[in-house]
């Protein structure tokens, strides 16, 4: 049986973890060893920026005895992954280079947005489960050390996905600051998280019932999982018992609570805190029932992995999930909240898409590459909700504000720069200079699918929807596009050069615009 | 109505573990005394009791007399503080000394004697020729390695060695003309006496094989007859005025500072300072001179009470040598040969057999070679990537060593857990350490602040099929020498689940935190006790719902309060509990309307019996579990010990007929009565049933005719009426 071996290392805020994955068609993806090393990184760069030399010494060690076991192993590939903590230092190129030296290992840092993803990609693997329960309203709550996204879902699509602070690890460290007593510990949970939660539940809530959460944590999750509650299914509890389990709590002394739940002591407080946070978004929600499907970044990122190099069957569970359809209803959640008129861009998505499809093998460009334009094209008018006369900067700065849920940090800041340059001038990458983040490579893109999308709006200037079918064909060194439409299309027909000049430069094939008549059975 | 609570803290409850060693140690003694057992048999005995005692002064001893130095007067679950325990120890240890001494003289002496080996007991009883013959011994062996000592103003008093034999001597000067003191220079008047001292080498032989006498007898005398009669060659200017043997016992209980940068060195460090551990107790030759003794004693600064007069030789350790005599086999049991287990045939693939399914091991009855073998494969197998292992003591040349070393210089990747603290193996264990070290294994000295003492072996190996986990379990050390006398139990499996957890048990061992959960296995001191506790609550529960409960336990020894009061508990609520506990028992039994359904037996026998098994009835659905550790505080609360379930039913079977075969044991087992002492149950001749001889007849039939006989012979054969 042919199989790989895969290892996940997840630099947590307070949890250095490694998995080792064995992944094939037949036994999809199988866990053979999970390793975790208690290390708080978030201690250090939450409060000082900066991560002190000598945690950073222990991180290196241990990070070499990962090797070590990787070697074991014989793992065929890993990754490495480091979330809020790396995210939050201030020096974390230099960090990253220091490891990477030290330990062989490279950390690739994720932005939340994708740690989030991953996350919930862990979930979402589970298949059938996952499916069944997002059909209802569901909550995706994932609390981590820094910050805790909230996800919701509506009738199997992700209607929004935004992250909150403070997350668990952050919160007792700002609890420590304070003095208080052990019956105040509840109400001020409440305080510090009630902020955000209210204003969440104002905007994408309202007065609906959000039936189920999903939860992801590190401690909550080994309760719900374990035989503690006796629950009839593994993982699944009703939120009234988890309620009550919650209260029962206040009563135990830490070490009573160690031994009755089988959690390490040192972890206690880090659970009361996730439970107490989860009790009350409970109450905010009026969530009937709560699972944890006790899954970890780990686990999404075998499943990526699994996925990137077609390891598992088409038919095994979880592959059913279409995740581009959820970064999709992200966008157009986007798009809802800023009032952005749906009609003007569903026409722009479907004429890029289909010039896209029509150019992707000629110049090598992928399927993110078309996940990406479309979201460029869904979210090129989101911006009118600040300036009717700046769009194309209004834009950019509100999707460069919003966590898009799956998106990299590059990644959304190729999307933002598709839909400013779709309507400013187009800065080259000689001019941007220093100020961008962004490499040769991704320049290269934003330019492609730049051109795309002005030309896409070359077609519906006065966004009308005239056009209703798109054709595209080649004649000698032009490229004809066919637009099947009975509207008058003079604009359109008259400043398509201002749109394709870009095209061009960048394509280096030129553009031109027909008009096909549709003549309907009976007309004559 | 209002319900009764018993408060099961009571001390009148609770038996104290160091009265109730003695007791153990007693037991042993009665093997010695039992005319029944083979001679050889007997001194075999009778020396365990000594080296066992030897090992409890330095350790328990120690710990309470250094309890009543520091003035820490908490009392035990007896309701005995450390002074009182002292007392009573003390007591009772004069009485086994005495009991251990006149066995020797009055029983084992003569008998050796009538069966043709004469110990001879002092020099002065040697004839002319064997005078001769000890005395070139001395010039020709002894002589050259002895330093002898003699004390005065310029010399201070040497340093005596925990455990050594002495001869302490009160010697003067021979007379000299004007002999002048030392230092003043005034002439000495009179007999000046001064102490001299010269330790009995232990690089020589202590039994000293006299030329065979004309009518075959086989005479022996000890090493010190020899060096006293041959005193004077020592202290050539001095005159002998009288020469007795004695012996120390030291502190040994060190304390290891654990956060030190190099626990070896640190160990290293303080296995020097075991010699100079405060004296606890002094053996001294019976008739010794008062002055003599006096000036040992007042050096050493012993209390009365801590002398012990030995009629006889002491350190009756030599005994096990003289086990070692050949010609003297009719005087001992016949040697039992560890059988072959029948599902591992020599060449064979054991990884296979394991696939196929769970095999089960009982030393000493079947032989530890399919553990070795298990680490030998691995290391040589190119399919495997690991092994890791615990190891407590291991014998010396150990085989499991070289094998970790093999593999590692093969290119696996080799993790042993070395325990540097086992006490008394710390020496033998820092070589291993070395030398596992220097083979390219990574090694662990232990867990700061815990003794590692759980045994597993964890073999990772690639398959076809992807990563198959071995795993051996077992309840005794990786000691191949110790595998042939003590009784253990271990699994070898290839279960995912159990797999898993012991992936998870060596990343704990390695630093790393615990796994989100367990499968089967229990890890003290993180859950086994807890684990015990919730099943022995469960079978009060059982039988409170009138549901079938019963609890049997086999293990080394039982002292946990908060273990025995759970028993307790269930006993009171109906459970029946059997527990076969080898050693210490701090439960009581015969506690009326408390503890009527416990009944304890302990069973000494040719083997030590070693292994824990517990069984609970579990309302009809039996578990059997195994594990390392006994219920001892240390073992639950100090120690990282494994237990592990006994998953398949096959195995169970076998398992849970180990414990029925030790139940019915009539003729080793002794019960604990309600006054703490022990007693053999009264069976005719006809009805003795040994648990030990029938194992080893039991695995030698196996092992001649294949497992499916014996189990055949084990079933019973209904008869029907054959006219229907």
């Amino acid at each position: 049986m042919a199989y790989k071996t895969f290892a996940a290392i997840d630099v947590g805020s307070y949890e250095l973890a490694m998995k080792i994955y064995e992944i094939s068609s037949k036994n999809g993806i199988k866990e053979i060893d999970h390793i975790r090393y208690r290390i708080e990184l978030g201690t250090d760069s939450y409060f000082t920026g900066k991560i002190s030399n000598d945690r950073v010494d222990e991180l290196c060690r241990m990070l070499s005895e990962f090797t070590g076991i990787m070697k074991s192993y014989k793992v065929d590939d890993y990754k490495a992954y480091g979330t809020s903590a790396i995210r939050e230092t201030e020096n974390s190129l230099i960090l990253l280079e220091q490891i990477k030296t030290k330990t062989g290992i490279k950390i690739d840092v994720l932005s939340n947005s994708e740690q989030r993803f991953l996350d919930y990609k862990s979930v979402a693997s589970r298949g059938r489960e996952f499916q069944n329960i997002i059909e209802k309203s569901t909550a995706f709550i994932d609390i981590g050390g820094g910050s805790i996204q909230i996800s919701l879902f509506d009738e199997d699509s992700l209607v929004t996905s935004q992250n909150i602070r403070p997350g668990v690890l952050r919160m007792r460290e700002e609890l420590t600051r304070m003095s208080y007593r052990s019956y105040q510990l509840e109400d001020m949970v409440e305080e510090m998280v009630s902020d955000s939660l209210e204003s969440f539940k104002e905007m994408f809530v309202g007065d609906k019932k959000i039936q189920n959460i999903i939860l992801l944590d590190d401690y909550v999750s080994l309760v719900l999982n374990g035989s503690y509650l006796g629950t009839d299914k593994k993982g699944q509890v009703e939120a009234s018992a988890f309620v009550e389990f919650v209260d029962s709590l206040k009563k135990k002394k830490s070490r009573e609570m160690a031994l009755s739940l089988g959690i390490a002591q040192e972890n206690i407080t880090l659970l009361y805190l996730s439970a107490l946070m989860i009790k009350y978004m409970i109450k905010i929600l009026g969530t009937d029932m709560l699972w944890a499907p006790g899954v970890c970044l780990c686990d999404g990122m075998a499943y990526e992995y699994a996925e990137k190099n077609k390891l598992l069957a088409l038919d095994s569970d979880g592959v059913s999930h279409n995740f581009e359809q959820d970064i999709l209803d992200c966008a157009r959640d986007i798009n809802r909240r800023y009032h952005s008129i749906e009609h003007r861009t569903r026409e722009r998505e479907m004429t890029a898409l289909t010039i896209f499809d029509y150019m992707k093998k000629t110049y090598n460009m992928s399927k993110r590459d078309r996940l990406l334009l479309q979201l460029a094209a869904i979210l090129s008018e989101c911006g009118r909700y600040i300036s009717l006369a700046n769009v194309g900067v209004s834009s950019y700065n509100i999707i460069m504000m919003t966590e898009i849920i799956g998106l990299s940090h590059v990644e959304r800041e190729i999307v933002a720069s598709i839909v400013k340059y779709s309507t400013e001038n187009f800065d080259y990458y000689e001019t941007l200079g220093r100020e961008t983040i962004l490499d040769r490579e991704s320049y290269l893109k934003i330019a492609k699918l730049t051109a795309i999308i002005r030309l896409s709006e070359g077609l519906d200037l006065s966004h009308k929807g005239k056009c209703n079918k798109l054709k595209i064909s080649e004649e000698e060194d032009k490229m004809i596009l066919t637009v099947e439409t009975n509207a008058d299309m003079t604009l359109e027909l008259g400043l398509f050069d201002k749109h394709s000049t870009f095209f061009e430069e960048v394509f280096n094939i030129k553009p031109v615009i027909r008009q096909k008549r549709v003549i309907f059975k009976g007309e004559y | 109505m209002e319900v009764k609570k018993t408060d099961y803290s009571k001390p009148e409850y609770y038996c104290n573990r160091e009265l109730s060693w003695i007791a153990f140690n007693n037991r042993i003694l009665g093997e010695a005394r039992d005319k029944s057992l083979p001679l050889f048999e007997r001194i075999k005995f009778l020396s365990i009791t000594a080296s066992n005692l030897d090992e409890f002064f330095m350790v328990r001893v120690a710990s309470l007399k250094d309890m009543v130095n520091a003035g820490y007067d908490k009392k035990d679950i007896a309701g005995m503080t450390p002074t009182e325990q002292l007392e009573e120890v003390n007591k009772a240890t004069h009485e086994l000394v005495n009991m251990q001494y006149s066995t020797y003289n009055r029983s084992l002496l003569p008998l050796l004697a009538q069966n043709g080996l004469m110990v001879v007991e002092h020099h002065e009883e040697l004839t002319k020729e064997e005078c001769d013959f000890v005395d070139r011994y001395f010039q020709d062996n002894v002589y050259p390695v002895l330093t002898p000592m003699a004390v005065d103003s310029s010399r201070p008093f040497p340093l005596i060695r925990n455990k050594s034999l002495n001869l302490g001597a009160l010697v003067s000067r021979k007379e000299e003309k004007g002999r002048r003191h030392l230092f003043n220079r005034k002439p000495v008047q009179g007999k000046e006496l001064e102490f001299a001292t010269v330790q009995v080498p232990s690089v020589i032989p202590r039994i000293v094989q006299l030329p065979i006498a004309e009518n075959g007898t086989k005479r022996v005398i000890l090493l010190e007859q020899i060096i006293e009669r041959n005193m004077d060659k020592l202290f050539l200017n001095y005159n002998i005025e009288c020469a007795f043997s004695f012996r120390i016992m030291r502190n040994a209980d060190f304390a290891v500072e654990e956060e030190a940068e190099d626990l070896l060195k640190e160990i290293e460090k303080q296995l020097k300072k075991r010699q100079w551990g405060q004296a606890i107790r002094l053996e001294v030759e019976e008739g010794i001179d008062n002055r003599l003794l006096d000036i040992i004693r007042k050096e050493l600064m012993i209390d009365e009470r801590d002398i012990y007069t030995i009629p006889g030789p002491l350190d009756l350790t030599f005994f096990m040598k003289m086990y070692g005599f050949s010609g003297f086999e009719h005087l001992k049991n016949k040697p039992y040969t560890p059988q072959i287990v029948p599902e591992l045939e020599d060449g064979d693939d054991i990884f296979e057999k394991i696939r196929e399914k769970d095999i089960l091991l009982h030393h000493p009855y079947q032989t530890f070679a399919p553990v070795v073998d298990f680490i030998k494969q691995a290391a040589r197998d190119p399919q495997v990537l690991a092994i890791k292992q615990t190891l407590y003591r291991v014998s010396g040349n150990s085989p499991i060593i070289s094998a970790l070393a093999q593999a590692a210089e093969n290119g696996k990747q080799v993790s042993v857990l070395v325990e540097l603290k086992a006490r008394f193996d710390e020496e033998n264990n820092i070589v291993w350490a070395k030398k596992l070290e220097k083979a390219g294994c990574h090694v662990i000295y232990g867990l700061v602040g815990l003794k590692t003492h759980c045994k597993i072996t964890l073999v990772v190996r690639r398959e076809e099929e992807g990563i198959r986990r071995y795993v051996h379990l077992g309840t005794g050390n990786y000691n191949d020498a110790t595998a042939k006398l003590y009784t253990d139990l271990g699994i070898l499996t290839c279960n995912e689940a159990i797999g898993e957890d012991a992936t998870a048990v060596f990343n704990m061992l390695s630093g790393y935190s615990e796994p989100l959960g367990w499968n089967h296995l229990a890890l003290a001191p993180l859950w086994l006790k807890d684990k015990f506790l919730y099943l022995i609550d469960r079978e009060k529960q059982n039988a409170i719902k009138k549901r079938p409960a019963r609890i049997v336990a086999k293990m080394n020894s039982l002292c946990d309060p908060d273990i025995i009061k759970a028993l307790y508990k269930a006993a009171a609520a109906g459970v029946k509990i059997q527990l076969i506990v080898r050693g210490i028992c701090c439960l009581r039994t015969g506690i009326e309307g408390i503890n009527d359904n416990i009944e304890v037996r302990s069973i000494v026998g040719n083997f030590l019996e070693h292994a824990r098994i517990f069984y609970f009835e579990n309302a009809g659905n039996p578990e059997l579990y195994m594990s390392s550790a006994d219920w001892m505080p240390r073992n639950l609360e100090r120690r990282v010990e494994i237990l592990f379930p006994v998953l398949n039913p096959k195995l169970k079977d076998e398992v849970w007929h180990v414990l029925e075969v030790q139940l019915a044991d009539t003729k080793k087992a002794q019960f604990l009565k309600s006054d703490g002492s022990y007693a053999k149950m009264i069976v005719k001749e006809e009805e003795l049933r040994s648990a030990q001889e029938e194992f080893c007849d039991e695995y030698t039939a196996m092992a001649a005719g294949g497992k499916k006989a014996v189990q055949q012979a084990r079933t019973f054969k209904p008869e029907y009426n054959q006219s229907l």
